[in-house]
């Protein structure tokens, strides 16, 4: 009756290890042909769990359109599971000022298992010269 | 007999006040304000707050980026917005989209959007307003040809399997060179949302 039980617990427990394992594979080139502009970055963290959870490995930056400032974050799961965030980029002007834009606002991000992904907006106007990106828990 | 008031007065000062004000509260409705663009919007299985900020951010994005508005010779491009058709099932204003693509545009600097051509009832009223000063000036008035056209369309598509409905909305819009009358650019985002249906029914 024991041995059943152990049984039991121990295929309910591989069943949720194995079922929720959502894990993405990636295949690149070895040798990356691109030329990114890094951005250094300064980290605010407030919440420990989520940043145990997800990570920003990197930012980039680019000018599009002659004079309008894109950003591009890469997001990592570090989890094995699908997690989901909101984030949200905000544009700061060349004193410092907050840039509103018409389409500013939080956003849902899902990344499966271990999975990367790129964010990125692009700042509507010619004065935003730097960024905030927030990431919360969905 | 004082002794029995004042224990009647105190029942309905400790128990009997606290609950009306329970058992009233109850009833009242409360309401906040949010920001429309924030994680506190509610998330139905229609389109909500947050998605038409969501779409029209990324189409403003794709359209930037591009460089499709760069290559006037004329800076900044002149812009006609045309038709938006909704084929959704919900009954939704199109300028919930085309009005944040607008602002976004503006704000570029890139393009200045006409208003004697296109649809709406601003054109409408532009297009008065230069028959007017066509007739008390005697003079032809200039209109400025646009550079592009702006029309776009919104798609519902559901889908239901096992309980779970499945509505995926198809944000599409194009940009077309008015001369040539090629597109120049265009793009499709889809924005999905499932909804599972209670069991118990209510």
């Amino acid at each position: 009756m024991k041995t059943s039980l152990r049984f039991l617990a121990a295929a309910g427990l591989l069943a949720v290890v194995s079922g929720c394992a959502t894990n993405v594979n990636t295949v690149e080139r070895a040798q990356s042909q691109a030329t990114p502009n890094y951005v250094s970055d300064k980290r605010v963290i407030t919440d420990n769990t989520l940043a145990r959870t997800v990570r920003v490995d990197a930012i980039k930056q680019a000018v599009v359109s002659g004079n309008l400032l894109k950003i591009q974050a890469t997001l990592t799961n570090l989890k094995n599971d699908l997690r989901s965030v909101r984030y949200k980029f905000e544009w700061i002007d060349k004193d410092g000022m907050s840039v509103g834009g018409p389409t500013e606002g939080w956003r849902v991000l899902q990344l499966q298992g271990r999975e990367s992904l790129d964010i990125s907006t692009v700042a509507v106007s010619p004065r935003a010269v730097d960024f905030v990106l927030k990431i919360s828990e969905l | 007999m004082t002794t029995i008031r004042f224990k009647t007065a105190l029942l309905a000062g400790v128990v009997l006040l606290p609950s009306a004000f329970f058992l009233t509260g109850c009833q009242t409705a409360e309401t906040r304000t949010i920001d429309a663009s924030g994680p506190q919007a509610l998330n139905t299985g229609g389109i909500n707050s947050q998605d038409w900020y969501t779409a029209a951010d990324q189409l403003v994005g794709s359209l930037i980026t591009s460089g499709a508005l760069d290559k006037t010779p004329v800076q900044p491009s002149v812009l006609a917005i045309d038709r938006i058709l909704n084929n959704t099932q919900l009954n939704i204003d199109t300028d919930l989209l085309i009005k944040k693509i607008r602002v976004a545009l503006l704000q570029t600097g890139k393009v200045v959007v006409t208003n004697t051509m296109g649809l709406g009832e601003r054109a409408v009223v532009a297009s008065e307003a230069a028959e007017m000063d066509e007739m008390t000036t005697g003079k032809k008035a200039k209109v400025i040809v646009p550079n592009y056209t702006l029309y776009g369309k919104l798609i519902q598509q559901v889908d239901r399997l096992n309980g779970v409905t499945q509505n995926t909305y198809s944000f599409q819009m194009s940009l077309v060179d008015v001369k040539t009358g090629l597109t120049v650019w265009e793009d499709d985002r889809a924005i999905a949302k499932q909804t599972k249906k209670s069991t118990l029914g209510w």
